[in-house]
């Protein structure tokens, strides 16, 4: 039998240095992020996450959330929480629609990227991925979609592979089924 | 030729050969390349992906112009401002003038080729702008004020040490040598800056006429930062990088870090349309839109192929030439095969013409590109270029235009040749030491004499016993069969006798006139085409046989190409074109008789070396290993059995001996490793060029044409 889309994204992503969990809640989310979370998490908005409540769930794990002014406190955080427009399988990637800077922010200067996404949201490759990106160039008029596939990485000294130069040092995708069937919002 | 170019050029060359500790590096990359890049492909088509990706390469190239509305409509709806820079000149200015108008002090910059291409970070410096690379690799030659030497790891001919050093000068402390410690180092030093600079600047991988928007294809995370942060984006991109739609941009996408490191993608694909929020308002995003010759290169003819690149770096990553001397000799600019291409329209054809001669032909690149581009061909014609340009060197323009064409005198010359070399031959089939000036020749692999009686002497008292002949067969021996190895030839009879096939000798043969083309003389070749069509088709044969890939390539290709507008000769040059196949080949696929030569005597341990002109020119690696494994003989495959062995016929001679010497080193090795008593070919040249080696560092690894194992099989069991 052939390797389901679910299955193939986790493998791949594992690869790519990514860490995935499987089955999650939001409390297990939220105690998952406490435990691994070094400092501060921005939490910019997002449709899916607000409709979970992770905010308090969070809040209740201990967790120091950042939520207002995230420009001004990104530079300083440890992590930055976010969700997923959906999943590409065979390159183990996640797609996040992030022409709102906070989440732009987020997922670019801490060391650590948490995203939760839904697992009913996998595509089987980049060309299946062309018609809710092409869906979201036509809904908005400006974008900055991302393509995230594991931490950053370079092989620039010494063509040795090393990770967590410029970008998130760690990336932890959260598999919450459930969160949401539409891959134009996160 | 510019005499002093050329000198200074050979001093670059000597001292990379001085550098083994890049060879080697370079030498790893490519070997981990290729096994990285398989693994990336497994269950894809590779060759339908590049024929999609070079057939839409082809439709925006021949309509530029067009796709090139589309996105300036779409970019500028979503609020770009662009501007379309004719030359670097006003590329640069247009950025320069940006930042001052800004008053901007920093610009933090993502890894661009196309502002390396115009030195943009000059100008904006000249401006009164610091400029600083994020990209780990680019900081890293920023600092050492150097270029890079690779398209995608910029800083692949440097070493831990060097660089431990550099950024030692910027901490002020010193940093130990570990590659985790200095990744980690330049993560602290350049963080602070992106959120101080004024501007960023970054390339495009692609940009998308349906949307107007550009994808960024990279793996440290710090175009994200580049394009996020300062208040102005400023998008450097070459009008080659267009896309129709976004389907176009995901097979661009699949392939591209596939192809550039091995990776099934890089850790970021960044969409970008328009000026997105920042701060308190919105990006302003400016689009520099280069053209720089690149409309003058959509135009070329015989070169416009080379505007399909998607910059995988891949030309080099495979080339011999760039893992023996590396970017910064192999390149101007844009480095490897494509970059000599680039560095002839972008920067000058003068730039360009060492680069066009260091490349040796083996299409390594051609069978690895994306784009489907024939970057061998493409070469070559520019070599032509600066042949008419600058002449072809005085020695060469003599023998080409007045005694090659002239079948009787070229023939003649090489027979006086067989006396004159008396002295040095001591009566031998080698020469293993010259004298003088020519010493340096046979320093390093011997070379055979010149026979005393050509193939076209011998042939007639050759004894051709069949009775009925099942084709009329022509050989076609080119130079070296002729008039070098005159036995190979013989033996060529031997077998086809034994498989019911007579064989004839034109004698108004001549070269097949590659040697002339190579080194930038088509007119000559052209002549040397008609001189072959009329004498191989006079008797109107079934096939013609060929026991040299290269000359294979000429009759097989190039004579109908050189002659494809000329009424008169076309439809002869496609018949010769269409009888004419490798012996091997028509013994496994006309004959289907390699089955004649099971049960002969053996067994003996034999590695196979793949011509580059028959893999990759005429497709044939199979029939050959079909063959020798008939005899029953154990065939062991060396590594890198196709890889080139260095010689690329001038190029290990006049050329570059000094690189054809250090490809051929690194063949004897394989060939060492193998553990083979023997190693077959089915090329004359490289024959030449490995038995040579291996005489002259003593190995017992003994080197034949798979025709003369055949043969010498054949005799022994009769």
């Amino acid at each position: 039998m052939a390797e389901s889309n679910l299955d193939l994204f986790i493998r791949v992503a594992e690869k790519a240095s990514a860490s995935v969990l499987q089955d999650c809640d939001t409390v297990f989310a939220a105690t998952y992020i406490s435990e691994h979370l070094t400092g501060t998490l921005l939490l910019p908005h997002s449709p899916s996450l607000q409709r979970l409540g992770i905010q308090d769930t969070l809040a209740q794990a201990g967790v120091n959330l950042v939520t207002g002014d995230v420009r001004q406190q990104a530079a300083a955080a440890g992590g930055g929480l976010t969700g997923a427009n959906f999943g590409i399988a065979d390159t183990g990637t996640i797609v996040l629609e992030s022409t709102d800077e906070a989440t732009r922010l987020a997922s670019t200067l801490p060391e650590q990227h948490f995203v939760l996404l839904d697992p009913g949201k996998i595509l089987v490759d980049g060309i299946a991925a062309v018609a809710p990106l092409r869906a979201l160039h036509q809904r908005d008029a400006r974008n900055f979609i991302a393509y995230i596939t594991g931490p950053s990485r370079t092989a620039d000294i010494e063509r040795v592979l090393t990770i967590g130069v410029h970008g998130p040092k760690q990336l932890h995708i959260l598999l919450l089924p459930g969160i949401s069937d539409d891959p134009l919002e996160n | 030729m510019d005499k002093k170019r050329n000198q200074l050029y050979r001093t670059q060359i000597d001292q990379a050969l001085a550098t083994p500790k890049l060879q080697q590096a370079l030498h790893q990359f490519g070997d981990t390349y290729l096994l990285a890049r398989e693994n990336a492909f497994a269950g894809l088509d590779f060759e339908a992906l590049r024929t999609d990706i070079s057939d839409m390469k082809d439709k925006v190239r021949d309509n530029l112009e067009h796709y090139l509305d589309e996105f300036c409509r779409n970019a500028e709806a979503a609020g770009a401002t662009l501007y379309h820079a004719a030359s670097a000149q006003q590329a640069n200015d247009y950025i320069a003038q940006l930042a001052v108008t800004k008053g901007a002090k920093l610009v933090v910059k993502s890894k661009s080729m196309a502002s390396e291409e115009t030195h943009l970070n000059d100008a904006l410096e000249k401006a009164g702008t610091r400029v600083l690379e994020t990209d780990l690799g680019e900081w890293i030659i920023q600092l050492a004020g150097q270029r890079p030497s690779h398209m995608v790891m910029p800083a692949i001919h440097m070493f831990k040490e060097e660089i431990a050093e550099l950024f030692g000068k910027e901490t002020g402390q010193e940093e130990p040598a570990e590659i985790e410690h200095l990744v980690e180092v330049a993560r602290q030093q350049l963080r602070q800056s992106y959120l101080d600079a004024d501007i960023g600047i970054t390339g495009a991988n692609i940009a998308v006429a349906e949307t107007g928007g550009i994808a960024l294809v990279t793996n440290e995370g710090n175009a994200r930062l580049t394009s996020t942060l300062p208040a102005t984006h400023v998008v450097l991109v070459g009008i080659e990088k267009l896309v129709p739609t976004l389907e176009d941009a995901a097979k661009i996408v699949q392939v591209l870090p596939k192809n550039a490191t091995g990776q099934l993608l890089t850790s970021y694909v960044t969409w970008i349309r328009g000026a997105v929020p920042s701060g308190d308002g919105t990006k302003d995003l400016h689009i520099v839109l280069l053209d720089n010759g690149r409309r003058t290169l959509a135009a070329s003819p015989n070169c416009k192929a080379a505007l399909n690149c998607i910059r995988c770096g891949a030309c080099a990553n495979v080339c011999p030439v760039y893992q023996t001397v590396g970017g910064h000799v192999f390149g101007h600019i844009y480095i490897g095969a494509i970059g000599i291409i680039l560095t002839a329209f972008y920067h000058g054809l003068e730039h360009a013409a060492e680069l066009v001669r260091a490349c040796i032909g083996c299409r390594a690149c051609v069978t690895v590109c994306p784009s489907k581009i024939d970057l061998e061909s493409i070469i070559l014609s520019l070599r032509e270029q600066v042949g008419d340009a600058e002449g072809i060197g005085a020695g060469k323009a003599l023998v080409f235009r007045k005694v090659m064409r002239n079948r009787k005198l070229f023939h003649s010359l090489i027979r006086a040749a067989s006396l004159l070399q008396k002295p040095v031959t001591r009566g031998e089939r080698t020469i293993r030491h010259l004298p003088l000036f020519f010493s340096s020749l046979t320093e390093w692999r011997t070379l055979p004499t010149v026979a005393e009686k050509p193939l076209r002497d011998l042939f007639d008292n050759l004894p051709q016993q069949v009775e009925q002949p099942r084709y009329k067969v022509a050989l076609y021996g080119g130079c070296a069969n002729d008039f070098i190895y005159p036995e190979l030839g013989i033996d060529l009879v031997t077998v086809m006798n034994r498989l019911d096939i007579q064989v004839s000798y034109p004698k108004e043969q001549n070269c097949c006139g590659i040697p002339a083309l190579y080194s930038g003389d088509k007119e000559t070749a052209v002549e040397m085409a008609k001189q072959n069509i009329d004498a191989l088709l006079k008797d109107d044969p079934d096939f013609v046989l060929t026991t040299c890939p290269t000359c294979t390539i000429a009759l097989q290709r190039d004579f109908v190409e050189h002659l494809h507008d000329n009424p008169a000769w076309v439809d002869k040059a496609r018949r010769l074109a269409a009888i004419t196949v490798d012996a091997a080949s028509f013994i496994v696929n006309q004959l289907q008789a390699a089955d004649r030569f099971e049960g002969l005597p053996g067994p003996e341990r034999v590695t196979y070396h793949d011509a580059c002109h028959l893999k990759r020119g005429v497709g044939v690696w199979q029939e050959p290993r079909e063959l020798i494994r008939a005899t029953g003989a154990e065939l062991v495959e060396m590594e890198h059995a196709d890889r080139c062995c260095g010689f690329g016929g001038s190029y290990s001679f006049t050329s570059h001996p000094d690189i054809s010497k250090n490809i051929l080193n690194d063949k004897l090795k394989d060939i060492e490793n193998s553990g083979a008593d023997c190693v077959a070919m089915d090329c004359p040249g490289c024959l030449m060029q490995i038995r040579g080696g291996l005489e002259k560092q003593e190995k017992k690894t003994r080197a034949v044409h798979t025709i003369e194992l055949l043969a010498e099989r054949l005799k022994t069991k009769s």
